[in-house]
């Protein structure tokens, strides 16, 4: 018994040396001399793809010799693929993503300045370089930007015998009553482990609340957030949000409200082609600023993803990144991506291309108010998970308090 | 494991113990292939993942070094762990012990016979045959508050006056994915017992005939007995199945809302993925393993009384 597990172990070390080793090669191995990169993208929609199918064709076929291996993740799968790439060595080249900056504190990526050309440099609208600096210095790639507003069903809204959409939050819980009074539900609250953390961010921001403090610091528990949360879980309670916001995703919320059965809830410009279209096209709603405690000044949540590009093979793979970005980065086709995709631009050239949509207009031009969730803090990813895990909870059975006091310590922690 | 290293020293400095040492590795040739394969799939991810339990992994999954046992320290700071544990062994011990009750039952019903025993065997496979994310997915979306059938028909029958969200409750929620692994547990478990069944030779049955036993009697001192061996490699096989069952839990409710529904495997990922903290991650996925072992070699001691053959 005693020598076969001796020989067990012994066999076992051996297969794990010897796999190890194999790992090792390959994972370096995958291309000598840096003219084939990967790119990994996000799924934004059924239409991403074939985009980038058709750029990159006509990429290859204007710069001969360079290869691009495109593999398509969904944004379920996003965080767990990216992670798993970084911790077993097999990052790609470029990627389309999120978040940057704990791969710039980590120097896994390259400077914006490294892999673009001074004039992609250049066009950048300057609100979102500042969200994608780590310590000063721009490593993240605007790639495309979102911005929030209100949602209200007009018809709903004429029904309860309501004029405009509410401005201040003694509106928005007063509308939905009479909204639930004429049988829907009057706000829908999506608090589940989807997206938390900008629902809340969403409130917070125009209660005077956010993430940090004036110096950068975290000040999750600060008191503008903990009446935010106050607010948010009045409005659970006393029944004029859909049942249980803790458990409740984006999708559910849009589906019911295409289908005429909420009165508001806060969307973005995607909204409209990829929820509400595909149920009911002919939705009577409206777009509105988010409300604010005091109907004075209204913020609005901007979003932002970028690209990464990865240093690998002692920077073999510069040149050919550097190639395949500056074409991304050229006017016609970033709005191509924008508008196939209903984002909103984060290039100057691209900017124009959009303000002709009366939809879209409005989301652009509430842009200059936005508001980010930290992302060039490289612990936001961390905290963002606490949120999404543990925020709904204060609407349900815990204490908004409490809550974000065990999210501000997670915070601290992650650093 | 002496005998091995006195061996191994024989080899070296007295050449007269070597044809001992090649018997002891004599019939390594015929094992190798079932070796290696033990160590690549088995021994390898234990050493991967304590070695990964012991680094220090920062949240875009760069490994900075060494991390000591911070990581464990770590883990055990966590408020949420102890919940999470006594909830991963109420779950355990509810659905073993619910799934072989019930599979008692419905082998004695498979081994019994009937019109149409041989369909009723098939459809008992069918929940076994089918994913298991797949039938979860199936119940998440029965007990929907919004669309959900189990809800439309309590409110039909006059049960309920207003939908009930099932899974946004914890103790609720916890009880419906029980029974949902109960469902999935079933087919493996009755077989398991009627395979034990046919395995009983009726003389034995006979002999308790004609001394007069009652069924009652018969079942309790001849069959269950008798049974021992299957009961055994069944429970074995569902502790460690549903101990480290993920895809129910994690698309019916995700653990949540917060951690109220997390079992081990599911807080283990969430550590990793949402906390971004793989090697706290790590020390926790060690913490279950070592966990699964105990609990595998207490229930061993506790079934195995001198003399029984299993």
């Amino acid at each position: 018994m005693k020598k076969q597990f001796i020989g067990v172990v012994a066999a076992g070390l051996s297969v794990a040396l010897a796999a190890a080793g194999c790992g090792k090669g390959s994972a370096s191995g995958d291309d000598s001399d840096g003219k084939t990169i990967r790119f990994v993208a996000a799924i934004y929609d059924d239409n991403t793809k074939g985009y980038w199918d058709a750029l990159i064709k006509d990429f290859q076929a204007k710069n001969p010799g360079y290869k691009v291996a495109l593999e398509m993740v969904d944004w379920a799968q996003m965080d767990r693929k990216v992670q798993t790439y970084v911790q077993t060595k097999q990052t790609p080249d470029v990627l389309n993503y999120n978040a940057f900056s704990d791969f710039a504190r980590d120097g896994l990526i390259y400077k914006a300045s490294e892999v673009v050309s001074p004039q992609v440099l250049g066009d950048f609208t300057p609100t979102f370089v500042a969200q994608a600096q780590y310590q000063g210095q721009q490593y993240g790639l605007p790639f495309i930007s979102s911005a929030r507003l209100l949602f209200y069903n007009k018809d709903l809204f004429a029904k309860a015998g309501l004029g405009g959409p509410p401005a201040t939050w003694d509106d928005v819980k007063k509308d939905a009553q009479k909204i639930k009074a004429a049988g829907a539900t009057g706000y829908g609250l999506p608090l589940g482990p989807e997206e938390a953390q900008a629902e809340f961010y969403s409130w917070a921001m125009n209660n005077g609340g956010g993430w940090v403090d004036a110096s950068g610091k975290w000040a999750i528990d600060q008191p503008a957030n903990v009446a935010t949360l106050t607010y948010l879980r009045d409005l659970t309670k006393s029944g004029v949000t859909q049942p249980n916001p803790e458990t409740t995703d984006r999708a559910k919320v849009f589906n019911q409200f295409a289908q005429g059965r909420i009165g508001m809830a806060i969307g973005g410009p995607f909204t409209k082609a990829g929820f509400i279209d595909p149920v009911n096209k002919n939705l009577n709603f409206g777009v509105a600023p988010l409300p604010s405690r005091d109907g004075k000044e209204h913020n609005t949540l901007g979003v932002m993803d970028v690209l990464a590009a990865f240093k690998k093979n002692g920077g073999k793979n510069r040149e050919a990144v550097r190639r395949f970005l500056d074409f991304f980065y050229t006017a016609q086709n970033t709005s191509k991506f924008l508008k196939l995709e209903g984002f909103l631009p984060v290039t100057k050239s691209a900017g124009e291309a959009l303000s002709s949509d009366p939809y879209m207009k409005q989301f652009v031009d509430a842009l200059p108010t936005s508001k980010f969730a930290p992302t060039s803090n490289p612990a936001w990813s961390a905290v963002a998970g606490a949120v999404k895990q543990d925020l709904g909870s204060a609407v349900s059975g815990g204490d908004p308090k409490q809550v974000l006091s065990g999210i501000q310590r997670t915070a601290e922690k992650a650093g | 494991m002496d005998g091995v290293t006195k061996a191994g020293r024989g080899a070296s400095s007295r050449p007269a113990r070597l044809p001992g040492l090649r018997r002891a590795l004599a019939p390594l040739p015929w094992l190798a292939p079932s070796l290696l394969l033990v160590g690549a799939v088995v021994l390898w991810p234990v050493v991967e993942m304590v070695r990964t339990s012991l680094l220090d992994i920062s949240s875009s999954g760069t490994t900075l070094g060494g991390a000591g046992t911070s990581n464990y320290t770590d883990l055990f700071d966590e408020p949420d762990l102890w919940p999470v544990l006594g909830r991963t062994l109420l779950w355990v011990a509810g659905v073993v012990v619910a799934a072989t009750v019930l599979s008692l039952a419905l082998g004695q019903l498979l081994h019994a016979r009937f019109p149409g025993r041989r369909a009723v065997r098939w459809a008992v496979i069918v929940p076994w045959a089918a994913s298991v994310l797949m039938t979860a997915l199936i119940w998440r979306w029965m007990l929907d508050n919004d669309s959900g059938v189990i809800n439309r028909v309590l409110l039909d029958l006059g049960v309920l006056d207003k939908p009930v969200n099932w899974l946004a409750h914890p103790a609720q929620a916890l009880l419906w994915m029980m029974g949902v692994a109960v469902f999935v547990t079933l087919p493996f478990t009755s077989f398991v017992i009627l395979a034990g069944l046919q395995s009983i030779p009726d003389d034995v049955y006979e002999a308790a005939r004609v001394d007069g036993a009652s069924a009652w009697t018969t079942y309790f001192r001849i069959t269950l007995p008798l049974l021992r061996p299957s009961l055994l490699i069944g429970t074995i096989v569902n502790v460690i199945n549903v101990f480290n069952n993920f895809p129910i839990i994690w698309s019916m409710t995700q653990g949540g809302p917060g951690h109220a529904t997390d079992i081990t495997t599911t807080f283990t990922y969430k550590i990793a993925f949402f906390d971004k903290h793989v090697g706290e991650s790590a020390a926790m996925a060690v913490v279950n393993f070592l966990l699964i072992l105990l609990m595998v070699l207490l229930y061993l001691r506790a079934v195995r009384r001198p003399g029984a053959r299993a």
